[in-house]
């Protein structure tokens, strides 16, 4: 008797699909930590947790291509120590033209951090920026009777950053030629440079303590 | 104080302060205490389309708003989200939920960028006379096109 119920939520659709029923399961609540709530009460475990393959979203992206993917826990100085020396032919290997960044959920901004990173070391790269949801599949488990499991499917966000030392069609969504990337930096350390000498003086309520004395 | 600055307490350790002082000589720092203050971000352009996402307003009351301009009165044709550090989550989050609402009518494009932002150090006692220091650090940042394709 399998049943099957939707819940929409505001950041994203959850399916749930129970494959047999039991009596501590049979209330749904429509919260995103339904399965954490749960867990403590039903004795519901994570046994797995697994990304649905999803096509690159980026158009004109060979299977040869490097792909980064970026983690929670990912140290930043493996990822780019790894895509530098690939990026720049340390070694024996064939430098690579273009390296793919992919991270989803709270990784996001460590895949944008280390794609930064990358742009201001190796000058010149282009680069393409996606986003969408990629699907991940939940397996939780009842401690109680291991039979009882249940299938969760998650919308998470995800980002795709292609960097490229060939140049890219200028006209796909997310596009960002060398010249941007150089120029906004430079804009924004004389921007700053300025900025930094003219409020560099002694803060507010310094000030005001040497105006009284 | 009137001051919109976010303060954070640190004493700040022994070790230099980010500041890698070349050629092996350390500077030395008296293990005096500071304050550390975040200077706002640098003020970016607003126009009536611009959206900078935080994390101290609602989530819903942001997405609201978005839907509000892309399809209220003021129907722009598209609008930009901007997310800097940790709002880039909710930006993108925004951005895409807008376009499942929209049922594939609007489209995304993502521009990634770094930010300088800029601490301050102030000497909590401020009869010692030691400098104000600051120190300057990067963070990622985030800007969404969010738009219907004009056909």
């Amino acid at each position: 008797n399998d049943l099957l119920s939707r819940v929409f939520l505001p950041r994203g659709e959850l399916t749930y699909v129970r494959r047999q029923s039991s009596t501590s399961a049979t209330n749904m609540t429509e919260s995103q930590n339904a399965c954490s709530t749960k867990a403590g009460q039903g004795g519901l475990r994570k046994i797995s947790s697994t990304g649905e393959p999803s096509p690159c979203p980026i158009p004109g992206v060979g299977p040869g291509v490097l792909e980064m993917r970026v983690k929670e826990g990912s140290k930043i100085r493996n990822i780019l120590g790894f895509a530098m020396s690939r990026l720049q032919g340390e070694g024996h290997v064939v430098p690579v033209t273009q390296v793919v960044f992919t991270g989803m959920g709270r990784a996001i901004t460590k895949t944008i951090t280390c794609a930064e990173i990358v742009k201001r070391k190796v000058r010149g790269l282009h680069q393409v920026s996606k986003l969408q949801y990629r699907t991940v599949r939940e397996v939780w488990q009842s401690q109680e009777d291991e039979e009882v499991q249940m299938t969760v499917l998650k919308n998470v966000p995800a980002i795709y950053i292609l960097l490229s030392k060939e140049p890219l069609d200028p006209q796909e969504l997310g596009y960002q030629s060398p010249a941007e990337t150089g120029s906004s930096l430079e804009e924004q350390k004389s921007g700053d440079a300025t900025e930094v000498s003219g409020k560099r003086p002694l803060s507010p309520t310094i000030k005001c303590n040497f105006q009284v004395i | 104080m009137a001051d919109p600055r976010s303060q954070v307490s640190a004493s700040v350790p022994q070790k230099p302060l980010g500041f890698s002082a070349s050629e092996g000589t350390t500077i030395e720092m008296d293990p005096m205490e500071y304050t550390l203050r975040k200077r706002l971000p640098r003020k970016l352009p607003k126009r009536r389309n611009d959206v900078y996402i935080n994390m101290k307003t609602d989530f819903k009351a942001q997405l609201a708003r978005c839907q509000k301009l892309l399809d209220g009165g003021a129907g722009h044709r598209e609008i930009c989200i901007h997310g800097l550090g940790l709002a880039i989550n909710r930006a993108i989050n925004i951005a895409l939920q807008l376009q499942a609402f929209s049922q594939g009518a609007l489209q995304l494009a993502a521009n990634t960028s770094t930010v300088e932002l800029i601490d301050d150090l102030e000497p909590d006692d401020p009869d010692e006379a030691g400098e104000p220091l600051t120190r300057t650090r990067n963070n990622s940042a985030i800007h969404i096109k969010v738009f219907y394709p004009s056909a």
